[in-house]
Order: C-alpha cells, then sequence, then structure tokens
C-alpha cells in the first residue's frame, strides 16, 4: 500500500511542483497516473521513490515513512525508473544478480526467479551480453526483470511500455494483473491513454501540480460527459 | 565556415552544459565566478613563481633564452600528452555523432569543427602554462612589441601541428573499427594502442639527440645562451619559433614565422586531405559496424552464486572503469602509468651516458636517507602521483543521469559512498607499492621507513578519496554526452590538485617544524594529523550523506 499524505514540492520558491498532494493506492489495486508533461508526475515518483526529498507531507509504502524509514520503506518497492540507459557496461546477467545482491533475494530462489522473468520478456540468451548491446527495448525489459527480481510487494513503475514490442507489453501488462490479484499494489505514470483505461483499476490525473481527478473511468465519465471519448475527457479535465 | 563555427559553438556548449543549467542556476553566479577566479590566480601565482625563480636562475648565468625554448617545448609536450587522451574522445565516443551523421553537413564541416573543439580545449590551458611564463620573460629581459605579437603567434601554432598529429594516428587506428567482431573490446584496445604508439614515439624521440661530451656541454654553458642549443632539433616548428623569439633581427623573426605557418598549412592541408578519406569510415565502423559480440551460450552455475553487497558493489564500479575505454585510460591507468613513465623518462634521459647514472645512484645511496626530510620528500612525489587518480572526484558524476540509483535502493548513502570511493583508495595503494618499490630500491631504504611510508600514504589517499567524492556531490555533472566530459572537461578536476598542493604544502611546512626530528617521531606525528582529518571528513561524510545527495535528481 503506497500513501501519499499532504505532499508539496517546490524547486523554486513560491512555486509549487506539486501541491498538497493526497493519494491512497490500495493493496491489490492498479493505479495510473496521468498528465500532461510537466504536470508533476515524475516529481511525484521521484518523491515516492526517494530520489527527491519532500518539502511538506509523508509518503508512506507499507507503513513505512520514506522520510524516517527510508532504507525500511525502499525495500517494500521495486521501482522502474523512465529511462532504461543503467549499467551499460554490465552483462545482462551481472546486473541481475548485483540486484539480486542489493535486494537480498535469497540464493536458491535466484536462478528460478531470473529464468522466470528473462524467459517470460524473451532476453533469457541474451543475459551474458553487455546492456550496452541491448536494443532500448530489450534494456526496458532488463531493467523490469532487475526491479521484479526481489517479488517487492509494491511496484512503482514510470512509462513502463515504453520502448516494448506488443508482446512484452501485453507480457507486462498481464505481470500487473496477477501481482493485483495476489493483494499487492502496482502504481504507474504512462501517456497512453488506452493502457489505462483498460489495466487500471483506479487513475489519478495531475495538472499544473495538482490532483484533479481520483477515481475509476466509469466515475469520470459520470462526473464530466458520458459519451465522450477518453481522450475528450483528459484534455477536458487537464486543460480547464 | 559559419556552419563550422556554429557547430565548434555546438559541440563545446554540449561539452560544458552541466547540473547547474538544469536545475536552473545561472552559470555565471557569483560564487562560480569567484571559485574559478581564485583557482585561477592560484595556478597563475604557482606558475610564475616557478617560471620567475627559474629564469631569474637562467639569467643569472646568461642562459635565459634556453627558457623560451624549455617554455614552446612544454607547450608542445602538454598539447600531445592532452591530445592522446581528448582526440580519440572528441572524434569518435561522443554521443551526438549518431545525430550528427544524418544532418546536411559536409564531412570538411564536422572535421573542423571537431578539430576546433580539440584545439580550444588546448588553448584554454596552453594560454595559462604557456603564455604566462612568455610574457614573463619579455618582461624580464626587456623585449619589444615584436616579441609579444611573435609570442602569440608562437602560442597559436604550435599546438595545431601535435593536434593534427595525433588526430590522424587515432583515425588510421580507428578505420578498422568497421573489421572488428566485438566494437566494445575494439574501443578498448583501441585506446590502448593509441596510448602505447604515443608513448613509445615519445620515449624513443627522446633520446634521439647525439650525445654530447662533457667538454662540448661545458663549451655551451660558459657561451652566452650556448645552452639554447641542447633544446633545438627535435621539431622543426618549435625550433623556428625559438630563433623567432630570440633573435633580435626583424627579418629572422618574420621568416621564421612564416616558415611555421608554412609547415602548418602544409601539415593541415595534408591532414584535411587524410580525414576526409579515412575519417568517417572509421567513426561508421565505430557507431555501427561490426556490431558487438553476442554471446549465446548457457549461463555458468557459478554466475547465480550471491555475494556480500561490498563485493557485489565494488565489482560493478571496477567493471564500469575497466569496461568504459575513457575511465579506464582517465581513471586507473595513470595511477600505474604516471610513476612508471616518470622513472622511464628519468632513465631514459640518463640513458646516454650510464656512467652518470651509476654515479648519481651511488650518490644518493651516500647520502643519509632515512631522514624525515627523505620521507616528506617521498610523500610529496606520491601526492604528484595520486592526484591524476579521477576515480574518486567522478564517482557520482561517471555514473550519468543514473546516479538517481543510488538514492531508491534500500542501501544507505552513506555505505554506497564509501564502495564507491573504495577502487580509487586500491588505486592509490598500488601507486604508493610502485612509487616505494622504486624509492626503496633507489636509497635503500629501510623496511620499517618503507612500511611508515606506506601507512601514512594509505591513509592520506583515504583522506583524498573521502574529499573528493563529497566534491562530487557538492558539483556533480550528470548530463553529459560523452564519458570524456566526465573526465576531462570537468573542472571539479582541479580540486585533486589542489588537495595535493595543500597536502604537499602541510609536508613542507612539518619539514620547516621538525626540521631534525627522528624519522619516525616525524613520520608519526604526519601521521596523526592525517588520521584526525580523516576522521573529521569521514564523520562529516556520515553525517550529511542525505544532504549531499540533494543535487543527484
Amino acid at each position: 500500500m503506497i500513501e501519499i499524505k499532504n505532499v508539496s514540492k517546490s524547486y523554486v520558491k513560491g512555486k509549487k511542483s506539486v501541491d498538497d498532494l493526497n493519494l491512497e493506492i490500495k493493496n491489490g489495486e492498479i493505479f495510473g497516473f496521468l498528465g500532461p508533461n510537466g504536470a508533476g508526475k515524475t516529481t511525484t515518483i521521484r518523491m515516492i521513490t526517494g530520489i527527491l526529498n519532500i518539502d511538506e507531507g509523508d509518503i508512506l509504502i507499507d507503513g513505512k515513512s520514506i522520510k524516517k524509514e527510508p532504507l525500511e520503506a525502499k525495500k517494500n518497492f521495486g521501482f522502474v525508473p523512465d529511462s532504461p540507459d543503467m549499467f551499460l557496461k554490465l552483462k545482462g546477467i551481472e546486473y541481475l544478480m548485483f540486484m539480486a545482491d542489493v535486494y537480498d533475494v535469497p540464493q536458491n530462489k535466484r536462478k528460478e526467479k531470473i529464468e522466470e522473468l528473462t524467459k517470460k520478456f524473451e532476453i533469457y540468451n541474451q543475459l551474458n551480453n553487455q546492456i550496452q548491446s541491448y536494443s532500448h527495448g530489450m534494456r526496458q525489459k532488463i531493467v523490469i526483470c532487475g526491479a521484479l527480481l526481489s517479488e517487492p510487494k509494491n511496484w512503482i513503475l514510470d512509462e513502463p511500455m515504453t520502448g516494448l514490442d506488443p508482446k512484452s507489453s501485453y507480457d507486462l501488462k498481464e505481470m500487473m494483473r496477477e501481482h493485483a490479484k495476489s493483494g499487492k499494489t502496482v502504481f504507474f505514470s504512462t501517456h497512453i491513454l488506452e493502457v489505462a483505461e483498460k489495466l487500471c483499476d483506479r487513475v489519478g490525473i495531475i495538472n499544473k501540480g495538482k490532483l484533479v481527478f481520483v477515481g475509476t473511468f466509469d466515475e469520470m465519465k459520470q462526473k464530466f460527459k458520458e459519451n465522450a471519448s477518453l481522450e475528450e475527457l483528459f484534455l477536458e479535465i487537464t486543460e480547464k | 565556415m559559419k556552419k563550422v563555427i556554429k557547430l565548434t559553438k555546438i559541440f563545446l556548449k554540449n561539452s560544458f552544459s552541466n547540473i547547474d543549467s538544469r536545475m536552473g542556476i545561472s552559470t555565471k553566479s557569483k560564487s562560480k565566478i569567484i571559485i574559478y577566479g581564485l583557482l585561477f590566480l592560484y595556478f597563475a601565482g604557482l606558475i610564475i613563481f616557478l617560471g620567475y625563480n627559474l629564469l631569474d636562475g637562467l639569467i643569472a648565468i646568461h642562459q635565459e633564452k634556453v627558457f623560451v625554448g624549455m617554455v614552446l617545448f612544454m607547450i608542445f609536450g602538454l598539447t600531445i600528452v592532452q591530445t592522446i587522451f581528448s582526440s580519440i574522445n572528441v572524434l569518435y565516443f561522443t554521443k551526438d555523432s549518431e545525430y550528427l551523421l544524418p544532418l546536411p553537413l559536409k564531412p570538411y564541416q564536422i572535421i573542423l569543427a571537431r578539430t576546433n573543439v580539440m584545439l580550444i580545449a588546448e588553448y584554454l590551458i596552453i594560454f595559462l602554462v604557456g603564455l604566462i611564463p612568455l610574457v614573463m620573460y619579455g618582461i624580464l629581459t626587456k623585449a619589444g612589441i615584436i616579441y609579444y605579437f611573435t609570442m602569440i603567434f608562437a602560442v597559436i601554432l604550435i599546438p595545431i601541428l601535435p593536434v593534427l598529429l595525433i588526430s590522424i594516428i587515432v583515425m588510421i587506428i580507428m578505420s578498422f573499427a568497421k573489421l572488428t567482431k566485438n566494437r566494445n573490446k575494439f574501443q578498448l584496445i583501441a585506446t590502448l594502442l593509441v596510448l602505447a604508439i604515443i608513448m613509445g614515439l615519445a620515449i624513443s624521440t627522446s633520446g634521439m639527440k647525439q650525445d654530447l661530451t662533457n667538454e662540448e656541454m661545458a663549451q655551451m654553458v660558459v657561451q652566452a645562451n650556448g645552452m639554447i642549443e641542447l633544446v633545438k632539433g627535435y621539431i622543426p616548428t618549435v625550433d623556428y619559433l625559438i630563433e623567432a623569439l630570440t633573435t633580435k633581427s626583424l627579418l629572422t623573426t618574420i621568416i621564421e614565422v612564416l616558415k611555421t605557418i608554412g609547415i602548418t598549412i602544409v601539415g593541415f592541408i595534408l591532414y584535411m586531405i587524410i580525414a576526409q578519406k579515412i575519417y568517417f569510415k572509421g567513426l561508421v565502423g565505430n557507431l555501427f559496424g561490426g556490431g558487438t559480440s553476442h554471446s549465446n551460450k548457457e549461463i555458468n552455475q557459478k554466475e547465480y552464486r550471491n555475494s556480500k553487497l561490498y563485493k557485489s558493489y565494488i565489482g560493478k564500479e571496477f567493471k564500469n572503469l575497466v569496461r568504459n575505454p575513457v575511465f579506464l585510460v582517465q581513471c586507473l591507468l595513470p595511477a600505474i602509468l604516471i610513476p612508471i613513465l616518470m622513472v622511464v623518462v628519468v632513465y631514459a634521459g640518463f640513458n646516454s651516458d650510464k656512467m652518470r647514472l651509476e654515479q648519481i645512484t651511488q650518490m644518493l645511496q651516500q647520502m643519509p636517507t632515512n631522514t624525515f626530510m627523505i620521507v616528506c620528500v617521498i610523500l610529496g612525489v606520491i601526492q604528484f602521483f595520486t592526484m591524476f587518480i579521477y576515480i574518486s572526484i567522478t564517482a557520482i558524476s561517471r555514473d550519468g543521469e543514473n546516479a538517481v540509483f543510488i538514492k531508491y535502493i534500500p542501501v544507505s548513502l552513506y555505505k554506497q559512498y564509501i564502495y564507491k570511493i573504495i577502487p580509487n583508495i586500491i588505486m592509490n595503494i598500488i601507486t604508493v607499492i610502485i612509487t616505494l618499490g622504486i624509492a626503496g630500491y633507489i636509497l635503500h631504504l629501510p623496511v620499517i621507513t618503507l612500511i611508515a611510508l606506506f601507512i601514512i600514504a594509505t591513509i592520506m589517499g583515504v583522506f583524498q578519496s573521502l574529499v573528493m567524492i563529497i566534491v562530487d556531490l557538492k558539483r556533480p555533472k550528470l548530463n553529459w554526452d560523452s564519458e570524456y566530459a566526465v573526465v576531462k572537461q570537468n573542472l571539479n578536476l582541479v580540486f585533486p590538485v589542489l588537495l595535493s598542493m595543500i597536502n604537499i604544502a602541510i609536508i613542507v611546512g612539518t619539514v620547516f617544524l621538525l626540521k631534525d626530528i627522528n624519522v619516525y617521531l616525524g613520520t608519526g606525528i604526519l601521521g596523526i594529523l592525517y588520521i584526525v582529518l580523516t576522521a573529521i571528513t569521514n564523520k562529516y561524510l556520515y553525517n550529511k550523506q542525505y544532504e549531499l545527495a540533494n543535487k543527484i535528481i
């Protein structure tokens, strides 16, 4: 479970990039975080993951405060950043073993988990190669595998579908569904409205640092225009 | 030509942009100007101090003209050393090359702009280390206006040929890139090959000049400005410019400058002809050709074995350093190469006269070597060598935009900082062992003194590593276009030099204060001082671990 309580953040004095944000992502839920460019999505994700300090408020991951108990809170989530260009000089297997060491994945589970994830994403045969030789999509896949290796309860993914081929995108969505079904949490940001509509139990729309809508798509339609398309609804909410 | 100037500007802007602009902080902020102003004054002051003492001594024995020769040689040598490292990176390893190729630009425009970037980077340093001593010479020898004009020509002209020459060597080697099956390994091998070829050339040419007999040498020293002949005969353009700067005849000056310009133009034309033929083959080969070797072999069961986090983390840091040609050359190799190179150069210098070398070794061994003074001299030399290890000062910046990784994994930041500086400490120890091995061999120092020296130098290495990661955390350079920008076009790199200078000043100060102290007592006092400094720095890093990471976003 992820609880965001009265969170604010300013980069420049007097101008809040995230303004008094309140959100609760429950266990067993897939939550999509939407918003136009520069709305505050990445800032919010960076605060949840401890990359950015929180000016006001607090964020709890399974009850652990990212401010007060950062290490404990960080053990409770797996994070996929928006850019997969990381550890390019490491071989795929070296990266995954490093992540397994960081997250204390038990010896007997490593092989099984690495094989399961990498075979699902069809990169198992590439594990002996350096990540820099991977395509963008393959890099995205290896980063996702690294984040999911320790079976974290909460998944936090920043634009996870970018660069994935249709099959991998489908597989990831299936994995997200399975993860939520088992009573765990998925929080992800996306620009692809159709993905959010089909996948998410609830969505949050952020605009100019403020949360302008939280709820299901049905609720969104009821609140705004019954017959409007998703795109029209999104534009209406964010351009108000 | 307009396009060349624009391209050059863009390349330069790309190279020097840093975190500050990303965070919306003006790069012209006052504090920054003050810091760089002070650093400039510090280095300029150092150069003036050293240059003045040398020139003063030479004037006293009427050999002042040799000073001009030395400065011009230094400019030439410095350009070669700098270009060895910069050319391969600027020409081949910058990220923007891939975006540049599809643009409607003519090959010569790209080559010229890249060459300009290398030259401008040279001029920045050369104006500092070359122009200041030459102006000083002009003032002290009361030279006329012609001298100053010629001096400007000299400083502008001298770096051009070495830059072109080294670039061509690099282009020839890199033109084989498309033939390689493994691009990554090729980049590594090519870099080491360039380094080996140029160092080999430098060492072999250092013994080229015919040996002089003692009588000839004595005659040169006695004859007014006779020593100038000692520095001539190596590089034509340097010879012409020495003549142009030291002659009293205006006609000779004009002729010599014209000769230099002529040779430089010929060199430039040849460079452009060859470069247009081979540069793009190598560039395309390096970017796309040959591919990267794909291994489809099964994963060895051993690979799945878990290891302690510290081992895993430090291993990751070393892999990143070793597998990246730029980081390998700039961060790891200097620790091993610089002490060895110094010894090779000194030995090569004496090689022509074996008797002299033996005499010097004997003389050194007859001196009372086990003294606090000698210990301090060795520590000073180690400081000089270790300031070229750039691992800790780039520990955060090398990760680039991926540096945020350290903030979202469940490992304490302090622990990660320490893991990141361990490679610096290890390389520092290697430098210390090599230097002490050589010093111990030449000076026949007792083992106990060598052990004491090893301990202090290692503590100083830990201190330096801690200070440097703090500097990198406070001023990270995270958005770079090539690895080269992190390890070369990074103003933070003056800090290891600065700290080494401060350390040397502390060592010199201790020698003055504790002149005749027992070697072990003196060493012990220095040791305690550095243990205290290290402990304070470590405490600071621990207490401020979160605040220090604020710029990593």
